[in-house]
């Protein structure tokens, strides 16, 4: 299998414009839910697929933490898209989105018990059986712990992709955030996730407010996950980093100066 | 009183000519127009600039808009409380002919209505057109004239048609057939009347930017502030003056800007295709499988 790689940006209608202006560029990613498998693409991702751009479907609805199995229609909504982008690999989140037939809205973070790690390994196993192609699972950030974790973040990570075979989306900016918010080291607790099994990475921006960190997609990336990246990379540096930003779409010269950035904080080509 | 041939030629034989003669001037015609509005195709792409690709689509009202739209984009035109324009700023490097004429009218405190007959923009679109026609993209106003002379002719032909219907029909004499045959020489003269302002290779153009620049389209919710004044004024060219509301809404109702959505259903053929008052849509800026995207993407962010 040969993954995304390089430096890339999560490709959103509001700046198809200069995402397609973007000379380097080897990969994005696209919310699976934005796309529809039966319609013609929107003409933005046609024409990167031309180029041979590498587009990566991110499922945001699947529940994959949920007490009941993953809804088949969205697991083949997810295959669908897959193979229509002819994507290299897909990713979702390890989260639960509704539970008793609510839709929470977002994503929502697991107690992370054996409980829930059984639960997560079942749907990512129905999940992995309708996909073309290898799946990657992203841990969400959590302001808070459940009272009754048995397993802290990266044994509770660890045990899911070895009992699926999943690879990992790791979220930097999460990292981050988990760090600031809840105290720790950053740096110890990258130390302690299994790296080698990073599909790609997701870099975000986020803003401080009250005390707390706030990993908003829609601010720069501040220079603390630069220096993340940059120290993640010294190491085993992952196959591929993407610039996620959903809103208050900054200057097309900002944008490129953060794409920019990352790129010299991976040692990863310029893509601009 | 015995009925005798109208004109003292006898029915059939006059049909014959006649039908032979309009079979001639209106494929002649067709003929001659389709030569005339071929046109020069667009060799390279991004050879055309927004104000010229607004033209092509709108005339010259579209074409002012467009430079509007990039110089509010750039910040250096603004709208006062009395709905006069105004300056914020000298104009940016790089600005075309029409941008320094609406730039100019603006400071002069013009209300956006006046900006089209303004003298200054006048000579600054009539420019920008003769460029066009020199490139083989627009028609100019002989063009137009010697393409509205063969429909001048068919109508001189159907004019016949229909005084010797008329004076048939008065001496009762049959019409039928020659009836029958206004109807088709009718529907080309209304049609050949019809005269457009661009070739068919601008069309071709202006669908090709179209498509390439759908991403500008006001409904998918552009980012305009990543993007810059000339993308803004190619957004206008291409798709109406939505972009403008979609922008910056609060500045389009002050300057009382007519709001127009085009290229919805991939290119207005012939004509008019401006002016078409307020035909709204494009308000929203979020459109269909955006809002997907920026919903769930929010949810991405537990930290």
């Amino acid at each position: 299998m040969t993954g995304p790689s390089g430096v890339g940006i999560g490709w959103r209608p509001e700046i198809a414009g200069f995402v397609a202006g973007l000379p380097g560029l080897r990969f994005v990613e696209v919310v699976a839910e934005a796309v529809a498998p039966a319609r013609p693409l929107p003409d933005g991702l046609t024409e990167l697929r031309g180029r041979g751009v590498d587009v990566v479907p991110h499922g945001v609805r699947l529940s994959l933490g949920g007490a009941e199995p993953v809804d088949p229609a969205r697991v083949a909504h997810l295959a669908g898209v897959a193979a229509a982008l002819d994507a290299p690999l897909v990713s979702e989140h390890i989260a639960f989105v509704r539970a008793g037939g609510l839709e929470a809205g977002h994503l929502l973070p697991l107690p992370r018990s054996r409980e829930a790690v059984a639960a997560v390994v079942a749907n990512v196993r129905r999940t992995q059986a309708e996909l073309p192609v290898p799946l990657a699972l992203e841990p969400i950030a959590a302001l808070f712990d459940w009272p009754d974790d048995e397993l802290d973040e990266a044994d509770f990570l660890t045990e899911i992709l070895d009992a699926t075979g999943a690879l990992l989306l790791l979220d930097v900016a999460n990292v981050h955030a988990n760090a600031r918010n809840r105290g720790g080291d950053p740096a110890a607790l990258l130390d302690r996730l299994p790296l080698e099994r990073v599909a790609y990475v997701h870099v975000a921006g986020g803003a401080e407010h009250g005390g707390f960190y706030h990993d908003t997609h829609t601010d720069p990336v501040p220079a603390a996950v630069l220096d993340l990246v940059r120290e993640l990379c010294a190491g085993r540096r992952p196959p591929a980093l993407l610039l996620e930003r959903d809103g208050h779409y900054p200057p097309a010269a900002e944008l490129r100066g953060e794409l920019d950035a990352l790129a010299a904080a991976s040692g990863h080509p310029v893509v601009t | 009183m015995t009925p005798s041939d109208t004109w003292g030629i006898p029915g059939p034989v006059f049909l014959r000519w006649y039908l032979l003669l309009a079979v001639v001037v209106v494929v002649g015609a067709i003929v001659h127009r389709r030569r005339m509005l071929e046109g020069t195709p667009v060799a390279v792409h991004g050879g055309l600039g927004p104000q010229q690709v607004a033209f092509l689509n709108g005339g010259d009202q579209l074409a002012v808009w467009a430079a509007l739209g990039g110089l509010r984009h750039a910040g250096v035109v603004g709208v006062r409380p009395d709905r006069r324009l105004t300056t914020g700023g000298p104009l940016p490097a790089g600005a075309t002919p029409v941008d320094q004429a609406v730039h100019h009218a603006a400071s002069r405190g013009l209300h956006t209505r006046e900006l089209a007959a303004d003298e200054w923009v006048r000579r600054a679109v009539d420019e920008l057109r003769d460029d066009l026609v020199r490139r083989g993209l627009a028609l100019d106003q002989e063009r137009r004239r010697t393409l509205r002379r063969g429909a001048l002719l068919v109508g001189f032909l159907l004019a016949i048609g229909i005084v010797r219907t008329v004076t048939g029909l008065f001496n009762d004499r049959p019409t039928g057939w020659l009836l029958l045959s206004l109807f088709p020489l009718g529907l080309a003269f209304v049609l050949l009347n019809r005269v457009p302002w661009r070739t068919r290779a601008a069309t071709a153009a202006l669908n090709d930017m179209r498509r390439r620049h759908a991403w500008l389209r006001p409904d998918a919710g552009p980012a305009y502030a990543t993007y810059g004044p000339t993308e803004v004024a190619l957004g206008v060219a291409l798709f109406g003056t939505a972009t403008l509301w979609t922008m910056d809404p609060g500045f389009a109702e002050q300057a009382e800007i007519q709001r127009q959505a085009l290229g919805h259903t991939g290119g207005a053929s012939t004509g008019t295709s401006c002016g078409g008052g307020p035909t709204a849509g494009g308000a929203s800026s979020c459109g269909g499988s955006s809002c997907g995207g920026g919903g769930g993407c929010g949810g991405g962010c537990g930290g």
